[in-house]
């Protein structure tokens, strides 16, 4: 009995492991394929190692297309936009959870609801909205229909409201104001909510697609998930380049989800990093 | 006077601070919204403007156009394909790794993983991986289908994309889920002399019931707006067998300038999303159990 539980363990560990060689295939050979000859591309069977370690095809990426060019631009929409994003969220989580007024409930639930209506089934008129104020091709006008995150929103919301509303009445009696109240309780008590609400934003904004694809045309304005597909090499066999870029950008995220692992698994099993 | 303005003041502030965020839901998705289907109960120019109002004329118009027909059953086949596939695959890595042991926490990073990869660089990879001729899975499971130029088996790539894309978040739902399973109860059924096979279905699936059900319709609601990987992966070819209803709501809409017609499939989106996710909680009712 304890021989055959034993056995049916170790199985059991095997096959995990041969299921995860399997889902880390298509990265490892990102990585491997990054360095193919282009000659190496076109054979048959196709190779699954490297033979030799050059890094031409990243040079190739770097000083060849706007790859750079790319990154700072998504790096900017992504980090401005998070900031912005978190800081709306913020505001209104705050006077959620702790004013009464007149309509609170309506009006949360009316940004709750946009929830109900996915950004990307709206594209087209969010952009005529956009090319109306004349954001087409600019920061602002990529990171425009992402500035408002209900998910962060009702989960600040939810973690302001653990904070005793007596800790304000105690603030404002020590001429406290609502906002250094805001930044000096609230905000620190809370921050691991938002930190990993933070993460998770950024990370959203960087991996769009459909909207930035939209409302950029000048190539030095694409963003980095649509430049990629842009690059040039991908209809011909010349894949080099694409696997070094891609390589370039899943790196930092890989080295971040490794030593993030315990918090990140933490914050998407508490539901903070679904939406 | 002083202090009526004091509490004015006061009064106004928690507005104040959830103005930015009611400005922002107005601008890009109430009015959106609603001019949307304002668009799709007319005719509409070139830069936007309503011109006249026709009724039901464009729905009537869609339900008969065949490249919508084609659009809405592909788009149902990926859901149908994708979301039991994604579940079965994501379920099997959880029941594999949800008892902690040595190499447990190694094979749940290698789960994990696909989440670091953006949808446009994986659909990149998986264009390469299926490439027909010189791809690697052609190769490695001796195979000669003509991946993105057979309509039979384009569709499959999307969901094999699809899936590999949704596992890290699905997984790790699952996961925890399995892990919350009170082990009293496991041991219990064990003394009783239960097998894994009734294991898993009298104890541990309806224990995660509230989480699958959440997995189902969020995927559902995936499904129904799928469009990126159709972009840069398959170009909705061959011969349209992976035409989605959102890439067709964006060709028809920037390449073909139909805004009335491209608004009336946005409005068949939300209706779809809308409808299914109501069934499933529904079904919810029913069937989900609740600790």
């Amino acid at each position: 009995m304890r021989t055959s539980q034993h056995i049916g363990n170790g199985m059991k560990a095997v096959a995990a492991t041969l299921l995860g060689f399997v889902v880390v295939f298509p990265i490892y050979y990102t990585v491997a394929a990054s360095f193919f000859s282009l000659h190496e591309f076109s054979m048959f069977p196709p190779r699954l190692f490297p033979t030799s370690f050059s890094p031409i095809h990243y040079i190739r990426a770097i000083t060849e297309s706007p790859l750079l060019r790319f990154m700072g631009n998504s790096l900017v929409v992504s980090g401005v936009g998070t900031i912005i994003r978190m800081a709306v969220a913020i505001l209104a989580a705050f006077a959620v959870a702790f004013f009464d007024f007149k309509g609170k409930r309506v009006l949360f639930f009316l940004i709750i609801g946009t929830m109900m209506l996915p950004p990307d089934a709206l594209i087209i008129e969010n952009y005529l909205t956009v090319s109306r104020f004349g954001l087409v091709d600019s920061y602002l006008g990529i990171m425009s229909v992402y500035l408002l995150g209900p998910v962060q929103l009702f989960m600040l919301r939810q973690s302001f409201k653990t904070i005793p509303r007596t800790y304000r009445e105690i603030a404002s009696i020590d001429g406290c104001s609502d906002l250094s109240f805001l930044f000096a309780v609230v905000l620190p008590l809370s921050r691991p909510v938002v930190l990993a609400l933070s993460l998770h934003s950024f990370v959203t904004l960087w991996n769009t697609y459909l909207w930035p694809l939209l409302v950029t045309n000048a190539p030095q304005m694409r963003t980095v998930q649509v430049g990629i597909t842009l690059l040039g090499y991908v209809d011909s066999l010349d894949f080099g380049p694409i696997f070094a870029a891609i390589t370039l950008m899943i790196m930092p995220s890989i080295l971040l989800l490794l030593v993030l692992r315990k918090k990140i698994v933490a914050g998407i099993q508490s539901g903070i990093m679904v939406g | 006077m002083n202090l009526q303005r004091s509490s004015l003041v006061r009064n106004s502030k928690p507005y104040l601070f959830m103005a930015p965020a009611l400005v922002l839901a107005y601008l890009f998705s109430y009015r959106p919204f609603f001019k949307t289907v304002a668009n799709s109960f007319s005719l509409v120019n070139f830069s936007g403007k309503i011109i006249e109002f026709v009724g039901l004329e464009n729905y009537k118009n869609l339900l008969v156009d065949q490249n919508f027909q084609i659009s809405l059953l592909n788009t149902f086949r990926f859901a149908l394909l994708f979301i039991p596939i994604n579940l079965l695959v994501c379920l099997l890595a959880a029941l594999l790794v949800y008892r902690k042991r040595r190499f447990a926490a190694w094979n749940e990073t290698l789960f994990m993983l696909p989440m670091v990869v953006a949808m446009s660089s994986a659909a990149l990879v998986f264009r390469a991986l299926f490439n027909p001729n010189i791809g690697v899975i052609n190769y490695v499971f001796n195979l000669t289908i003509q991946w993105f130029n057979d309509p039979a088996w384009a569709m499959f790539t999307l969901v094999a994309l699809g899936v590999w894309m949704a596992m890290g978040l699905d997984f790790l739902l699952l996961l925890g889920a399995l892990r919350s399973v009170p082990t009293t109860i496991i041991e219990a059924a064990e003394i009783e002399g239960a097998g894994p096979v009734a294991k898993f279905f009298r104890i541990q699936l309806p224990m995660i019931s509230p989480t699958i059900l959440f997995i189902i319709s969020t995927r559902l609601r995936d499904s129904m707006l799928l469009s990126g990987p159709v972009l840069v992966m398959t170009g909705g070819g061959p011969l349209r067998s992976t035409q989605t209803l959102v890439y067709q709501m964006y060709i028809e809409g920037f390449s073909g300038g139909n805004y009335s017609k491209g608004s009336t499939i946005s409005v068949v989106v939300f209706l779809l999303t809308f409808l299914l996710i109501l069934l499933a909680f529904r079904f919810e009712r029913r069937r989900v159990f609740y600790q």
